[in-house]
């Protein structure tokens, strides 16, 4: 088996809280190949978020190890996570998090702002990335002028516009409707087939995990199911009941 | 590089209401100093102007003496060969004249009352050349050629408590360069405001071969160079210096500056109060900044985090922050100059006056003058306020923890 992109090994994260700690994740292992469509489900309070917070080098674990691409994260100074995070790492929040003052492509050409590319090469490629989602038309507007679907594919192009090999999806569809959730649904599955770009996301929407060929759940911060070699309705019944 | 200075513009400007009260306080700040300092800039102007032209004049020129040691007599140190000295110093430019004078006291007397007088004896007309034409209430200036009678000016003060009037007569003592006691009848033909009132009270101008006659000297007690303008001073000094040398007395010369003990009083006590101001500015802007600052990072906690998680390096956070200030700063102090000076041009067109300030006795104008200095300085101030005020709330921001920002609701 090929190395993996994200490998998390006997992870713990404990936090400090009223004199005793309460630990988000309980000794958490998962190995994550390049290429996969991810979803890590369970009830809130489950570890989702934490989780993707280490992987998304947000947060370090108390114990335990976490390589992204080989890299062993523990090995890497702050400014070395920050270049990491910058370079190999696409977010999707929940509540979009689009910067208000700037427009669609303004908010996607952040991330290349970051890495300090040419401002023509930069409007290009935010061109590229919001055509690619469907916005193009809808470039020059700002945030509070989309709707949520709107704000959200905006937030998807930003999280793919520097070619990350990793995309972290925190509840992704859990602030849009129906019909939005759907099409942004589609879009990642997607991007995940034609790109080949990894997706990591944490989820409880049904619709979401219909659509994802692996599903990690997530019981009291432990993997209670990982569908990994085994049937996918197996664990999307365990996710529903 | 750009595109990180639009955000910042564009974050300064995210809460209208809130960077409009900045934006009046700042400018507020640099409005009120930009008045405040112009105020005294223009007060000082005139304190400079009508101390030179009451008769200080821009440079003085003594003998060397007259530094060194007491009068035993009067005139004992005084200028012999003035004549000279008025020929090389006329040749120098930007001297638009040059004034020997006596400087002497006594006594004055109506026959019924006598008074001490602080007396200048001076070249009427080249005096009124030179600008320096005392401000006559009543009557007039003294002639240089009169037939017989002696020509006095008298102060407001002298003539109240000696009850006289112009066109009265007074009888001046003093003591000649040889020790002996001298009078001489005058006759009142002007009666003159200083601006000061001890100086009123004690006020005596006559000509200087009336002078030299009562005092049987054919002395003077200094030299009043004139100038064209008075920002020629230190030119005009440095020019005259070799001129002086070489004369059958040792020569030494004071700018005004040196001679005006009154103007550097005034202008050390109101540039205390400037700067007092401007330190209640400085933190008043400080601690309002501040304030609006971290309520702006506070509101922006998850934003922040996004960018943090996105790759930003902290540096660049903590440069947002200060870039956002310094726009704050920016356009507060623009906001000042330009209100500032309005309103300034605005209060110089009403023609206000104050009352009189202590010492004087004449209402003063309320004038505004436009210095750049002040404007530079208010500008800057506020900048380095604002500069300051951005430190906290940049380190906070900067330090924020990428997973707890984003959780921020």
């Amino acid at each position: 088996m090929p190395s993996p992109l994200v490998r998390v090994e006997h992870v713990s994260r404990v936090f400090a809280m009223d004199h005793s700690g309460v630990k988000a994740l309980d000794d958490v292992s998962l190995r994550v190949g390049a290429g996969e469509f991810l979803a890590i489900s369970g009830p809130s309070g489950s570890g989702k978020s934490t989780l993707l917070n280490l992987i998304g080098c947000l947060d370090r674990p108390s114990t335990g190890q976490i390589c992204i691409a080989g890299t062993d994260l523990s090995t890497l100074s702050a400014a070395q996570l920050t270049q990491l995070r910058r370079e190999k790492i696409g977010f999707v929040f929940q509540t979009f998090n689009l910067i208000p003052v700037f427009t669609a492509a303004e908010n996607v050409e952040y991330p290349l702002l970051v890495q300090q590319v040419p401002a023509r090469e930069r409007a290009a490629r935010a061109a590229a990335a919001l055509e690619s989602v469907g916005l193009g038309k809808r470039a020059n507007q700002r945030p509070d002028l989309l709707s949520g679907g709107e704000r959200q594919r905006v937030a998807v192009a930003r999280a793919i516009v520097h070619r990350p090999s990793l995309v972290l999806a925190d509840e992704p569809t859990a602030n849009l409707d129906t019909h939005n959730a759907t099409q942004l649904i589609d879009l990642m599955r997607d991007l995940n087939r034609t790109l080949g770009l990894t997706f990591i996301f944490s989820t409880h929407d049904q619709r979401l995990l219909e659509h994802t060929p692996r599903i990690v759940r997530l019981t009291d911060g432990r993997i209670a199911s990982d569908n990994q070699g085994e049937s996918h309705d197996q664990v999307l019944a365990a996710c529903v009941s | 590089m750009t595109k990180f200075l639009l955000l910042a513009f564009r974050n300064v400007f995210r809460n209208r209401r809130r960077t409009l009260m900045t934006l009046l306080m700042v400018g507020g700040g640099v409005a009120g100093l930009l008045l405040v300092g112009g105020f005294f800039a223009f007060m000082f102007r005139g304190l400079r102007e009508s101390t030179i032209r009451n008769g200080l004049g821009h440079v003085q020129i003594f003998t060397a003496e007259h530094f060194t040691r007491d009068e035993v007599h009067v005139l004992d140190t005084g200028i012999s060969d003035w004549t000279k000295v008025e020929q090389r110093v006329r040749a120098v430019p930007h001297v638009r004249g040059v004034a020997p004078r006596i400087e002497f006291y006594g006594m004055l007397s109506n026959g019924v009352k006598s008074s001490v007088f602080m007396g200048s004896a001076v070249n009427p007309s080249t005096e009124r050349d030179m600008g320096f034409t005392p401000n006559v209430v009543s009557g007039r200036d003294i002639n240089a050629s009169s037939d017989g009678e002696v020509e006095a000016l008298v102060g407001t003060g002298v003539a109240r408590s000696m009850n006289v009037k112009v066109g009265d007569g007074l009888t001046i003592l003093a003591v000649t360069a040889d020790g002996a006691l001298n009078g001489m009848d005058v006759q009142i033909v002007g009666i003159v405001n200083t601006g000061f009132k001890d100086l009123d009270d004690r006020y005596l101008r006559i000509t200087l071969p009336s002078a030299q006659r009562l005092l049987q000297s054919d002395r003077v007690t200094n030299m009043v160079v004139g100038l064209d303008k008075t920002e020629n001073t230190d030119l005009v000094a440095a020019a005259l210096g070799p001129r002086l040398q070489g004369l059958s007395q040792p020569m030494a010369m004071r700018k005004w500056i040196d001679l005006a003990a009154y103007y550097k009083q005034v202008r050390t006590l109101f540039s205390g109060i400037f700067l007092f101001l401007g330190i209640i500015v400085f933190f008043m802007v400080l601690m309002a900044s501040v304030n609006t600052l971290l309520m702006a990072m506070f509101e922006r906690t998850r934003e922040i985090g996004t960018m943090l998680a996105m790759g930003t390096p902290r540096a660049w956070i903590v440069a947002l922050v200060m870039l956002e200030a310094a726009l704050t700063g920016l356009l507060g102090a623009a906001v000042g100059l330009v209100g500032g000076n309005l309103l300034g041009s605005a209060l110089n067109a009403s023609g206000l006056h104050l009352p009189p300030p202590p010492g004087s006795n004449v209402p003063m104008l309320f004038n505004v003058l436009h210095v750049p200095g002040i404007m530079i300085g208010s500008a800057a101030m506020v900048m380095v306020s604002l500069a300051l005020a951005s430190i906290l709330p940049a380190i906070r921001a900067s330090r924020l923890q990428i997973a707890e920002a984003l959780a921020h609701v």
